[in-house]
């Protein structure tokens, strides 16, 4: 069949936007990563891989923040993934109440995330918050916390509060997984004699992996986003405990004016995030299997 | 063959005239002729004076019928953060206000500021105030504000329980520990978010006499784990230690501190004069003043307490609109115009002949020209990274660490981050 050489002109579209909100800003960032831009003069001078040295030999907080980041992502993944799942695996059934009881875990993801960031400062805060009180009510005083203010554990009471917020996210991408999985083979596991945990060892976590691939790595890429919820509860603090790449290059462009500097971080970052996706998208997918 | 390149190109036609379209009414030109009137825009950080101003400014459009005001109000951490963009584009801002320190300079720097040297309503402020909006000796901005960023006290509560202000550390410490014998906490401290770079000015501000020690440090002449910081972090070590802050302090923000200090759980509250009148609204029956830690003792003391001049007015140089954002200025800075912003907003000025009416504004007034106060120390930090590492060092201490180790990890940022 020919071809009409018009037919082109229907990528134009997507194309013109691709090239202006995707590849123009990365090009640039690229570009001013090797320049010392204040983000705001007409002229810069360009600095090599200065900028590429400063971030990994000279600068400790940049390097504080990866770690902060892999913490925060780890904690977000591990936790999201699990409660996502365990939710997902109960209320897996079209009934009234699953149908309510996945409308209220999807409840928080609606939220505005200065909305959950206000609600989670209040829930931690150590002399007025919800979270201490009850603890003392219920005579586990022991554990009450400077939840936000410890520099040890603020980073994952931020990872909690993440995962308070998008958990009702994953789990209907794992409600849809698990939905498609056909119930004929969980049929034949019972006929075999297979136990409840084998059938899901056997059956549903390798058909689920595809719906698993998904969640982790977007669960990967927006923890290591969380930019909105990290600035609005803790602003970095306290001593840089829960400062993330992102409020961090935030805290470079927009406060200190080194643009082309904020700008090296960027596409560090970028480049760590599609390092760590690849890896995830490699690992799970050597769990996929097809009956 | 023909339709369908037709097609084509009306398809990306009609994109782009949808775009164009959304772009039009999405937003008006907050600087714009508007009718006959000039339209200008004010922009600034003080959402919480949104009411008073706006009443000001109809007064203003009274007095001017061919001048418009929108006011266009951000956060003060988004306006520190993206000010500078939106001046540069020039459709907002024809008049707006600048933090002193780092973002005057950047301002500066960036050639936003109109100069205002030779404006007659230059002379409508209090000369001895507005030099943090002069560089190489022209005036760019007009401070408005006059802030004392030094703890606010229960008065009534020291009257009471019969306590002077302290002159010295060992007289600071022996009113914090009777304050303490009395079950009250003697400073509520908003750790989580001002409390750090608002106490660090009346902590250090006797430790480092020298109005030069910041530049020094950012130039390598000083260092943060020279005496002046780590005297001063020794000082917040024992603040933390003997209880005369709250528990948990890093996990406090200012409205819980403020609910301390209105409850009369605690008798001080670690931020600065702009929060008595919230104060007042959570209770009214306080009687508070200033009262400034003396760090050293009392024969070695050189200042009493912190000043900030801020919410400095200027005209953006990129405007068309200079006469009538001018014009504004000039109306601001009227003394009758100050007094009722003043009074409204609970906040001392720098214009001349503004009559306080407020009790608190009225009992306060003292600081301006009889107390020796010293412009902020933390707004000489220039570069925010600095400032960064020298804020997080506070933080350390009251985390556990020891002060000299803190300062020792700040000192690593500061030579990180010198240019």
């Amino acid at each position: 069949m020919r071809i009409s050489k018009s037919i082109y002109l229907f990528f134009l579209p997507g194309l013109v936007l691709y090239s202006l909100f995707f590849l123009y800003p990365t090009i640039s960032a690229l570009f001013y990563s090797f320049t010392d831009w204040d983000g705001l003069s007409t002229t810069f001078q360009f600095v090599g891989i200065d900028n590429y040295t400063r971030a990994f030999t000279g600068d400790s907080i940049f390097q504080k923040t990866i770690g902060n980041n892999l913490k925060f992502m780890l904690t977000v993944v591990v936790f999201q993934t699990l409660v996502a799942l365990a939710f997902a695996l109960i209320v897996i059934k079209n009934t009234k109440t699953n149908v309510f009881l996945r409308a209220l875990y999807f409840f928080p993801t609606i939220l505005s995330s200065v909305s959950v960031a206000f609600i989670w400062a209040f829930i931690y805060d150590p002399s007025m918050g919800i979270l201490n009180q009850v603890l003392e009510l219920i005579g586990l005083d022991f554990l009450a916390q400077n939840w936000l203010g410890n520099a040890n554990i603020a980073i994952y009471s931020l990872a909690i509060t993440q995962v308070w917020f998008h958990a009702g996210q994953m789990l209907i991408i794992f409600v849809a997984g698990l939905q498609a999985i056909p119930e004929e083979l969980y049929e034949v596991a019972k006929i075999e004699g297979a136990s409840k945990w084998q059938a899901f060892r056997s059956v549903t976590w390798p058909l689920l992996a595809p719906s698993a691939t998904i969640v982790v790595a977007y669960t990967t890429i927006q923890s290591f986003k969380a930019f909105d919820l990290v600035f609005a509860m803790t602003g970095g603090g306290p001593n840089n405990s829960t400062e993330i790449i992102a409020t961090y290059i935030y805290e470079v462009a927009f406060k200190s004016y080194q643009f082309g500097y904020a700008s090296s971080i960027s596409v560090i970052f970028m480049v760590i995030i599609a390092l760590i996706t690849y890896l995830q998208f490699k690992a799970l997918r050597s769990d996929r299997v097809s009956y | 063959m023909k339709n369908r390149l037709w097609m084509a190109t009306g398809t990306v036609g009609l994109g782009l005239i949808l775009g164009a379209c959304a772009g039009e009414s999405g937003g008006e030109d907050s600087s714009s002729e508007s009718g006959d009137a000039t339209q200008i825009s004010f922009m600034h950080w003080r959402g919480e004076d949104k009411a008073v101003l706006d009443e000001i400014i109809a007064d203003f459009e009274e007095a001017n019928p061919d001048i418009r005001v929108e006011q266009n109000i951000y956060p003060s951490d988004q306006y520190q953060a993206t000010a500078q963009r939106m001046l540069q584009e020039g459709s907002t801002g024809d008049v707006f206000t600048s933090f002193p320190g780092a973002q005057f300079e950047s301002i500066q720097s960036a050639g936003f500021f109109e100069d205002l040297s030779g404006e007659e309503f230059v002379s409508n402020f209090d000369e001895s105030l507005i030099a943090v909006g002069q560089k190489d000796d022209t005036q760019y901005a007009l401070p408005y504000q006059l802030v004392f960023n030094m703890p606010v006290y229960n008065k009534g509560m020291f009257d009471e329980l019969g306590l002077e202000v302290p002159k010295s550390w060992t007289e600071f410490q022996e009113m914090a520990d009777t304050l303490l014998e009395n079950d009250i906490t003697p400073i509520a401290f908003p750790g989580a978010d001002i409390g750090p770079n608002q106490f660090m000015n009346s902590m250090m501000m006797n430790n480092a006499p020298d109005e030069e020690v910041f530049q020094k440090l950012q130039n390598g002449e000083e260092s943060l784990t020279n005496d002046w910081w780590v005297n001063t972090l020794e000082d917040f070590k024992l603040l933390a230690d003997k209880g005369y802050i709250q528990d948990d302090a890093l996990g406090t923000n200012q409205d819980s501190a403020m609910a301390m200090v209105a409850n009369e759980e605690a008798a001080m509250l670690a931020t600065g004069s702009y929060h008595m009148n919230s104060l007042l609204d959570l209770n009214p029956d306080l009687e508070l003043d200033l009262l400034a830690p003396i760090t050293v003792e009392e024969s070695e003391a050189t200042y009493e307490g912190i000043n900030t001049a801020t919410f400095m007015l200027a005209v953006n140089s990129n405007s068309d609109k200079k006469d009538q954002a001018k014009a504004f200025i000039d109306y601001l800075s009227q003394p009758e115009v100050a007094s009722k912003y003043a009074n409204e907003t609970g906040q001392h000025l720098t214009v001349n002949g503004v009559e306080y009416e407020s009790e608190a504004l009225q009992n306060t007034s003292y600081w301006i020209d009889e107390r020796n106060t010293r412009f902020q120390p933390r707004f000489l930090i220039t570069n925010a990274q600095i400032e960064d590492a020298v804020l997080s060092s506070i933080e350390n201490v009251l985390g556990g660490e020891d002060p000299m180790a803190a300062a020792e990890a700040a000192q690593q940022i500061v030579e990180e981050n010198r240019e």
